[in-house]
């Protein structure tokens, strides 16, 4: 469902009386973003950002008709939010809260499975159909409508891409942050399909890090699809110290497993094309 | 993050699986427990130690004294070895057997194999099976796995098995692993541990979090991580180029385009502008660390911001430089995004030599022209 989200999507923000719940729905709605709502569990507040605040997801379903949410609050508390949105009946959730526990992820994974829904994130700055919506707080500045989907495990490392390729005129049709934890929603090879149906999208931009097995499982997802459209990969960590978490959760290189060049080596056997710079990423998009 | 070998079996033992007799050395006068032979091993969180020359096996209490001497205050594999494990050489046929999280399986993993040892991920015999996240649907996946192994210790493995299982579970780890696993028939013992602990979890698991704040230089990063609450981690303590970086993925790649270009970039940072909250405190703390290290030649701070206002940062930035007397090198800052003509105003009059600019290859450029000693 993530290809066929729209301006017209209802989008509720779970924890919306907070610091970080309050603003962002502020900026998703600047945007253009359909918030018809929030939920805290601060019952003297009944507004934020302009849109009603509710007790729980299930009120706040029922009210409005929304189909996905954004939950911004901490880590620890992400699973109980997911349950509860997907108890609600919301079919897409995105969290952003960086440090969900591995085995809190492990059963978000299943809890969203089972419910036949939809979970992008932990640790993600969100997702965009940049000119339509954005789920998250991923920075206006690098949103430009166009022809390239971008799928990142990085936030930042991404802006510095969608930046620099939208400055040279190259747009995004969509934009997927599966965010940099081991555990985690959609991956790199699950939005592969989606992104060769995309009529907006002609060209596939990976952004992604050493550690984990998700740039592999994409290389084999691209061969085994067919190549459809062209695929561009960028990966950080070359330098990654070994046995230590760069920053991210799952970037952690051990032995040869995660390393940057298995995930090379199998990306360009599957015909993707894969850089050594930002400047050389961004030439060969502009390239074609 | 990975456990040493000796923090790994002290967890073993803890739920009920069997480790050698050891000691933990911090210098080169511990007696080595019980009798001989035994195994020094050095006591860094990274795998092939034995490879690399950090784990020796011993005959005699001399040569433990020697083996210690020689390895503490060496480098290994990056990591200075503050510490030494003695203990008593297991004998038995060696196995292998580890349970880990399955990222994409949203599960566990279950290893085993007959043939334990260093080449195990070179071997192909290493058989793998996904099982619910659950210590039972472990054990019973393992159960079909060993069923050719003898009598004698089958029903022991088994049950190191379920308590794998059951403490990667109770401590929410990432991966337990145990090779090799020497099997005989007087019994079984863990002859090596590795243990990655998630360290998103450990706010709720104090026995772990203790593990760590008990040994900061080993652990460093890590408590860095849990004290400060951002992430910095030293790459090289002779490096060059100190970061004051926001966001992980951005750093990573900083720091390869700058060993590209030939710069040795001392540090991976992640500033996390977001949670600074006006006060300057963060890059206080980068700073003092970048120049603690006397081979610096230059700070490279990027900032992309997407929500974090620029203005606000560079108040904040030349606020810390100004409190950080230590700081003697170029600075070069690179700063785009929101507030960027605000936050450039504010450092051409209070830090009127740095070079600002919303060009990342520009700052590299200069960075690299400073590295090499000439102007750019």
């Amino acid at each position: 469902m993530i290809h066929t989200l729209s301006r017209e999507t209802p989008v509720i923000v779970q924890g919306i009386t907070g610091r970080m719940g309050r603003t962002h729905a502020g900026l998703m709605r600047a945007y253009g973003t359909n918030i018809v709502g929030g939920t805290s569990t601060r019952t003297d507040i009944k507004e934020a950002a302009g849109v009603p605040v509710f007790a729980d997801c299930a009120e706040a379903v029922a009210a409005t008709g929304a189909i996905a949410s954004v939950f911004m609050a901490p880590p620890l508390e992400t699973e109980a939010a997911v349950r509860e949105a997907l108890a609600a009946g919301i079919k897409l959730v995105v969290t952003v809260a960086e440090g969900v526990p591995l085995h809190d992820a492990i059963a978000i994974g299943r809890a969203v499975n089972q419910a036949g829904a939809f979970w992008v994130g932990a640790s993600t700055p969100g997702l965009a159909i940049p000119g339509e919506t954005k789920l998250g707080f991923l920075p206006d500045v690098c949103l430009r409508p166009g022809p390239l989907a971008i799928m990142t495990k990085s936030g930042t490392l991404s802006y510095e891409v969608g930046y620099r390729l939208a400055r040279e005129g190259l747009g995004q049709s969509i934009w997927v942050g599966v965010g940099g934890d081991p555990v985690k929603g959609l991956r790199f090879a699950d939005l592969l399909p989606m992104f060769f149906e995309d009529p907006r999208t002609e060209a596939i931009v990976l952004v992604g890090e050493v550690g984990g097995t998700e740039e592999e499982e994409c290389a084999e997802a691209y061969a085994r699809l067919g190549r459809r459209k062209p695929l561009h990969a960028l990966i950080a960590g070359r330098e990654a110290k070994e046995g230590v978490s760069m920053g991210h959760a799952g970037a952690l290189v051990h032995g040869e497993s995660g390393t940057l060049d298995s995930k090379k080596r199998r990306l360009e056997a599957a015909g993707a094309r894969v850089y050594a710079s930002l400047e050389d990423l961004v030439r060969g998009c502009v390239g074609g | 993050m990975l456990l040493i070998e000796a923090d790994g079996k002290s967890l073993f033992a803890e739920h009920g699986i069997p480790v050698p007799v050891g000691v933990v050395a911090t210098d080169a006068g511990v007696l080595p427990p019980g009798a001989g032979p035994w195994m020094v091993k050095a006591q860094v969180p990274v795998g092939g130690r034995g490879k690399a020359g950090g784990i020796a096996r011993c005959a005699s209490a001399a040569e433990v004294t020697a083996a210690t001497g020689r390895m503490l205050g060496s480098r290994l594999k990056g990591h200075q070895v503050d510490a030494c494990l003695i203990e008593q050489a297991a004998t038995g046929q060696e196995r292998y057997l580890s349970v880990m999280v399955d990222a994409a399986g949203y599960g566990f993993r279950v290893i085993w194999s007959a043939a334990g040892g260093v080449e195990i991920e070179q071997s192909g015999t290493a058989q793998g099976r996904l099982c619910p996240p659950d210590p039972d649907a472990v054990a019973a996946a393992l159960a079909e796995m060993i069923a050719d192994e003898p009598d004698a210790w089958r029903s022991t493995v088994a049950d190191i098995g379920h308590r794998l299982a059951r403490m990667l579970v109770e401590r929410e780890l990432a991966l337990a692993e145990i090779n090799p696993l020497f099997v005989s028939d007087s019994g079984c013992v863990a002859g090596d541990a590795k243990v990655v602990v998630d360290l998103n979890a450990v706010e709720r698991q104090p026995l772990l979090a203790d593990m760590i704040r008990v040994r900061p230089s080993i652990y460093a990063d890590a408590n860095r991580k849990l004290e400060e609450g951002f992430d910095y981690v030293e790459l090289d303590p002779r490096g060059e180029i100190g970061l004051v970086t926001t966001g992980a993925g951005l750093s990573m790649m900083l720091i390869d385009e700058l060993t590209a270009r030939g710069a040795k970039p001392l540090n991976f940072c992640d500033i996390r502008t977001g949670q600074m909250r006006g006060s300057p405190a963060r890059l206080m703390r980068v700073l003092e660390w970048i120049t603690a290290r006397g081979s610096l030649k230059a700070v490279l701070v990027n900032i992309f911001a997407g929500i974090t206002d620029l203005g606000e940062f560079a108040g904040l930035l030349a606020t810390a430089i100004e409190s950080t007397p230590g700081l003697q090198v170029p600075v070069v800052a690179r700063l785009v995004g929101r507030g960027a003509p605000e936050a450039r105003a504010i450092l051409a009059e209070r830090q009127p030599s740095m070079l600002v600019t919303e060009d990342l290859e520009e700052a590299l450029a200069r960075i690299e022209s400073i590295v090499r000693g000439r102007p750019a």
